[in-house]
């Protein structure tokens, strides 16, 4: 074997042999860790009906059970927007289990609906299930609003279209 | 429903934009298709969506842009396969043990170091629907890759194809496409096959015999596009469109199999002849209405898709600074590194680096395929966006910085700039292009 091709199978090995060795143990250390729990996709929310009646802006909010919620997640940190509310986008954040978000709904929902202007509609959820069947359980309220009670919601993640599909 | 006011307004808006940008680029000595990745940003919710919501929702409405996706990835489609038609991984073996070591490490060098930064970003930037490996490995495709025709466009435009330093930059970013892309197939089949019935080793069986028929079949075959060139000079309507055919059929073989349509197409480009002569005669038929009509359209979509808002806050900008940091340090690093070690000298290797960190509009394919089978979340194909423009952007400057064109001239040339592979370049309008 000749000087140069010695030193080019050394060369090789040190530069490209190794660094893949190193690579199957960071694709190995990797898979213990724990990204946040996925809540993208669409959502179906359900409130309770009889809570909904009891807010000042109830006849607007009627309109979220009959809607989709679209989630787009990055990470912990993601946007939401109601698809009657298009131009409305909010954002929240998942922590553990818990999701937190808030939005500003249309200024013609506040205004005309009874709970005010300019004001967030929050939802606060705790994130249950497996990936395939995850459901929200939590709570809907708008923010400094005295006379507007929360009210509790069951939600539903759509059937997600399968990963890869366009 | 299709409105057709709408499409034609989105495409004539799109074009002009581009365009303008375009020859604004020109001027600070960029290539033109950087401009344009530029504008199609400037179109998206980052700049028009931010400063004119209302503008914006009418000129793109969301109902709207599956006809607008549809027509780019059309375009995409015939990209890939002129990308694949000016490959030719056998020039790497007349460049000897430099052009292979430094090939093969400026794929693990930043392939590995994005395996590294996945450790840190998964949790932060991901979640609990992607499994690590899929991630780890799509940020390393994605950082090894390099821009075949932004890089010829480059070197094009330095006269420096014929150069050492061009053909060995050209032939190590030819076998970084075959190899990134073959990672990418391997990415999808992983992640479509979790969510199939049909087991993964059947799907990657199809494929292997797929790539095996179209090598040692459908490549025999096309030797006649070559012969039938050398007779007539010319080839003719009816055989072209059969070319057309072939591609289309060979990318929707792909998608059956369960990759992705770009790879039959840039499948189909690999095992055309590689005559130069009939080479620079395909391109020539399908380089105009793809550069200057079909491929804006995609860097409008990718732009509409890249929400810079979402990268917010002191960590979303440092993680996007880390990814720029990594992918500069394993593609330019590792590059510059195995060439010096080969006996290149230090300015050409840093130079061989620099062009080897030019990800370009290949970037924007795969991460818009990394986005459509959500290995990556909206926020960091934003930030990789920012990593391709980054990094593209920056090769022009720096190469002229480092490895000014006085002292690459006074480097022997290895090949005639004249004999030089044809390959796309992304420009139509210099007379050097044209005449070549």
């Amino acid at each position: 074997m000749s000087h140069t091709n010695r030193n080019f199978i050394i060369a090789y090995i040190v530069l490209v042999g190794l660094p893949i060795v190193g690579l199957a143990g960071a694709l190995k250390s990797g898979r213990t860790l724990a990204p946040p729990i996925s809540v993208d996709g669409a959502w179906t929310l359900q409130p309770d009906p009889v809570q909904l009646a009891a807010l000042p802006c109830a006849k607007s909010l009627v309109s979220v059970q009959d809607t989709t919620l679209a989630i787009s997640q990055s990470g912990k940190n993601f946007t939401l927007s109601f698809a009657n509310w298009p131009k409305s986008i909010g954002s929240g954040r998942v922590e553990g289990t818990k999701l937190t978000a808030s939005l500003i709904p249309p200024d013609v929902w506040t205004s005309q609906a009874g709970c005010g202007s300019g004001r967030e509609l929050s939802i606060v959820a705790t994130v249950d299930g497996k990936a395939a069947s995850r459901s929200l359980l939590g709570t809907l309220s708008v923010n400094d609003c005295p006379s507007c009670a929360t009210v509790r919601f069951n939600g539903f993640r759509q059937a997600p279209p399968a990963k890869g599909e366009r | 429903m299709l409105n057709l006011f709408t499409l034609v307004l989105q495409i004539a808006v799109i074009l002009a934009v581009c365009r303008v940008v375009g020859s604004l680029f020109r001027l600070i000595h960029q290539p033109r298709v950087v401009g344009e990745m530029f504008a199609g940003i400037l179109l998206g919710p980052s700049l028009l969506g931010w400063i004119a919501p209302g503008l914006s929702a009418y000129l793109f409405p969301p109902a709207s842009l599956g006809f607008l996706n549809a027509l780019s990835q059309i375009g995409v489609i015939i990209f890939m396969f002129l990308v694949g038609l000016g490959i030719n991984p056998k020039e790497l073996k007349s460049h000897g043990h430099a052009a292979v070591l430094t090939s093969h490490v400026s794929i693990t060098a930043p392939f590995v170091l994005a395996t590294v930064l996945s450790l840190y970003l998964y949790p932060k930037l991901s979640d609990d629907s992607v499994s690590f490996t899929s991630f780890a490995l799509f940020m390393g495709a994605a950082m090894s890759i390099t821009a075949f025709p932004v890089l010829a466009r480059i070197l094009t435009e330095r006269d420096l194809l014929g150069s050492r330093l061009g053909t060995i930059a050209i032939a190590c970013a030819a076998v970084d496409d075959v190899t990134g892309w073959c990672i990418l197939a391997y990415i999808v089949v992983l992640i479509r096959s979790a969510h199939n019935t049909t087991s993964i080793w059947v799907t990657l069986g199809g494929i292997l015999g797929f790539a095996l028929i179209m090598i040692y079949g459908v490549r025999r075959l096309l030797r006649r596009y070559q012969t039938i060139y050398r007779e007539r000079g010319q080839i003719s309507e009816n055989l072209m469109a059969l070319m057309l055919l072939l591609v289309l059929a060979s990318a929707l073989c792909t998608e059956w199999l369960g990759i992705h349509l770009l790879f039959g197409s840039f499948l189909m480009g690999a095992i055309m002849p590689k005559e130069q002569k009939f080479v620079r005669y395909v391109l020539d038929r399908f380089e105009t209405v793809t550069v200057t009509l079909l491929l804006p359209l995609f860097f409008a979509f990718t732009g509409l898709r890249t929400n810079i808002g979402l990268v917010r806050g002191q960590e979303m900008w440092m993680y996007c600074g880390l990814i720029i940091l990594v992918a500069t340090a394993g593609k330019l690093g590792g590059s510059m590194v195995a060439s010096w070690l080969s006996g290149m000298p230090a300015r050409e290797a840093a130079g061989l680096g620099t062009l080897m960190n030019t990800r370009g509009l290949m970037e924007l394919v795969i991460l818009n395929i990394g986005l459509d089978i959500k290995v990556i979340s909206p926020a960091l194909f934003s930030m990789m966006v920012l990593m391709a423009l980054f990094t593209t952007f920056m090769t022009t400057p720096v190469l002229e910085l480092i490895c000014p064109d006085r002292i690459l001239r006074a480097r022997p040339a290895t090949v005639p700039a004249e004999a030089a592979v044809p390959t796309l370049t992304l420009e139509l309008e210099s007379s050097e292009r044209i005449s070549a």
